[in-house]
């Protein structure tokens, strides 16, 4: 098994009546498991790059690899049965069910009805979609992102190695992406699909990207590196210009909850615990403020010593815990959420909501200046004016 | 879907859609629906009725008695019907996959000026168009001028246009991006067609369908040019014999036709239209 899931060589695409070539001679490897975005701007061939893999578009000329098969011209049907396909407009077929469309690869692949269905039952669950109520609705009864994770789940139904995605989450509202972004990533680290992502967003292919094929016209590539060489160290002036400056809030899109130094030691309560003895707790500590949290371990209420003026039941008291961020979510998403949530606080939860830390602005601003002063070493090594201190 | 669904599920479809439909509303709903559903039947029988009391109230001649029988009545309508659904058969035999036959890819480029024929085609007068062909069949030797076949192929050759045009209409309003996501998963292009892009485009061509059943229930009436009988018949005998209650008669059950064909035609249309639309 080689490293390498996909591997184009010299891939073509003229466009019948057009005088310049949309893509040229594009030549890549695509490891194994990685997520590779292709970057760049409007009409630069992204799109027809990436449909040449699954030969929606016929390449000119050149040759696919897939998986060490030379598949160029092999069955284009069979082919894609193999391939996961998620684009920008989803494309579900708003006549039939949810599960229907989930079932779509699975029906073409003869699986028998128990296998079909309990692998959509499955997906939506995956998704975030609980089967019972959404199996049997229709497209259009859907909102927009739930569309999309519907998307997603049919994309990966009969579980193939490799998905192509089409700029998937940008029709979305830019909360809702950042949500359906942060839940992909999560996905990924379980599934390990080799994706090839087309995006028009640099952040987006910062926060997406194992590796980033930034390309310029003709889909011919400028770069194509990690995140973190494509930031530090742009090839050219047209990634440099295409990266764009501010590059340390770029970083914040960069860096994850889980590489940063959470507050684990949080001041905890649970909600059905007896009044006095959190309020004990809280007094006896330095803390200000307490966490309770429900049974399944999930926060549920902000407590400080006022609260307990009152008299009400616990479950009552204090503030609803609100700005919850998953591990793999960016610095910058949770700098969003607790901005959003005005509390100067995220809470870090697993996948299943159950709390695992505390980050708070100060967190933030400690690692900024980790990144900055990394950033003025590499600078001053290169012999390069630091951005951030010639704008400051 | 609503007749079928019990209410708890709808309330909660309605809730999870962010409405706030209550149950009153459904129920009023559900009202207005059957209003709709019998409205058409209702009237179409008050009308009979109504003319059947006003000719029970004439004093009828001896010719208008023979023909107002309700057997010969009933014939005539019977070979009305015979003859609409004959030529709506073939014509969509014929429309149909040639509609579909146009939208491929390899024809696609012809689609336009098929559309466009289409939309000429429906502002001829079927009067000028049957009297055409009429004159045709009569000079072709090799042609009968008398008898069903003319009748049909005039039918077919009058509603043709219409169905054509919906139907590719229909196939070309379906979403491109449907269609691709069917292709990229591996759906072959034979699939596409008959899974996707023709369930989307039945509402489309079943107008189309309805609108030609209208149209050959009332050109089925000048089958009586080709001797091809139907209720154009009893109109003609009226005019021509000049007995007023035998046009009447023959004009009420022409309008009842019609009308009772579009609205089984609606009900049908409202059926097999896929839910998710
Ligand atoms: N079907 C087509 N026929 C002709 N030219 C096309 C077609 N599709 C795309 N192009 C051209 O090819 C270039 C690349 O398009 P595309 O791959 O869609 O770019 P991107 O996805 O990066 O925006 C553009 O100049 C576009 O106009
Ligand atoms: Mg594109």
């Amino acid at each position: 098994m080689s490293d390498i899931m996909i591997e184009l060589k010299e891939l073509t695409k003229r466009y019948p009546g057009t005088e310049t070539p949309a893509v040229d001679r594009l030549t890549m490897e695509i490891p194994r498991g990685e997520i590779v975005v292709f970057v760049g701007p409007s009409g630069c061939g992204k799109t027809t790059s990436l449909k040449m893999i699954n030969r929606i578009i016929e390449p000119t000329s050149g040759q696919i690899i897939l998986d060490g098969e030379d598949v160029t011209d092999v069955n284009p049907d069979q082919l894609r049965r193999r391939i996961g396909y998620v684009i920008q407009q989803i494309g579900l077929f708003p006549h039939v069910t949810i599960e229907d469309n989930v079932a779509t690869v699975p029906n073409l692949l003869g699986w028998d009805r128990d296998r079909t269905k309990a692998r959509v039952d499955e997906l939506l669950d995956v998704v975030g979609l609980d089967p019972d109520v959404y199996r049997n609705r229709y497209p259009k009864e859907l909102s927009g992102g739930q569309r999309q994770r519907v998307g997603v789940a049919r994309a990966l139904a009969a579980d193939p190695p490799v998905l192509l995605m089409d700029e998937p989450f940008g029709a979305i509202d830019p909360i809702t992406r950042t949500r359906l972004q942060n839940e992909f990533l999560r996905l990924q680290q379980e599934l390990k699909k080799t994706i090839c992502f087309v995006t028009h967003d640099i952040d987006e292919a910062i926060k997406m990207g194992d590796r980033i094929a930034i390309l310029q016209e003709r889909s011919i590539p400028a770069q194509f590196a990690t995140p973190e060489e494509i930031l530090t160290q742009p090839a050219n002036d047209f990634v440099a210009d295409f990266v764009g400056s501010g590059s340390t809030l770029k970083r914040l899109k960069l860096t994850r909850v889980r590489d940063v130094n959470i507050t684990t030691d949080a001041l905890l309560g649970r909600i059905d615990e007896d009044k006095h003895v959190l309020r004990q707790r809280l007094q006896e500590s330095d803390w200000t403020a307490m966490l309770l949290l429900d049974a399944e371990k999930r926060p549920s209420r902000w407590l400080r010593a006022p609260d307990f003026l009152h008299d009400r039941p616990v479950a009552e008291m204090g503030l609803p815990a609100r700005a919850m961020i998953e591990p793999q979510a960016t610095l910058s998403d949770a700098l969003e959420e607790m901005l959003l949530g005005s509390a100067g606080v995220a809470i870090v939860v697993d996948g299943r909501g159950a709390f695992q830390g505390i980050l708070d602005v100060d967190d933030i601003i400690t690692s900024i200046q980790t990144m900055r002063d990394a950033n003025a070493e590499f600078y001053r090594a290169s012999k390069l004016i630091d951005p951030a201190t010639a704008i400051a | 879907m609503a007749v079928s669904t019990a209410p708890q599920e709808l309330d909660q479809e309605a809730a999870a859609l962010g409405r706030s439909e209550d149950a009153a509303a459904t129920k009023r709903a559900k009202r207005g629906k059957l209003v709709r559903y019998l409205a058409m039947p209702g009237f179409l029988l008050l009308l009979n009725i109504a003319t059947f009391l006003w000719l029970s109230g004439q004093d009828l001649d001896s010719i208008e008695r023979r023909t107002l029988t309700a057997d010969n009545l009933i014939g005539k309508a019977q070979e009305h019907v015979w003859l609409t659904l004959l030529s709506t058969t073939f014509v969509l035999l014929l429309a149909i996959p040639f509609g579909i036959l146009a939208t491929r890819p390899r024809y696609r480029r012809f689609a336009p000026g098929i559309i466009g024929l289409g939309n000429a085609g429906q502002a001829i007068p079927s009067f000028g168009m049957l009297a055409l062909l009429f004159y045709l069949f009569r000079v072709t030797p090799w042609l009968p001028s008398t008898g069903t076949l003319p009748v049909v192929v005039a039918l077919v050759g009058y509603s043709f246009l219409p169905i054509l045009r919906n139907t590719m209409v229909g196939l070309d309003q379906v979403d491109r991006s449907v269609l691709e996501a069917g292709r990229g998963m591996g759906m072959s292009e034979r699939r596409v067609l008959r899974r996707i892009e023709l369930p989307l485009a039945v509402p489309v061509i079943l107008a189309g369908i309805r609108t030609a059943l209208v149209l050959n229930v009332g050109t089925a009436t000048l089958a009586f040019l080709f001797g091809g009988g139907g209720l154009g018949d009893v109109v003609y005998n009226g005019l021509s014999l000049r007995r007023i209650p035998i046009t009447i008669v023959g004009a009420v059950l022409v309008a009842t036709l019609a009308l009772l064909v579009d609205y089984i035609a609606s009900l049908i249309e409202e059926k097999l239209t896929p839910k998710g639309l």
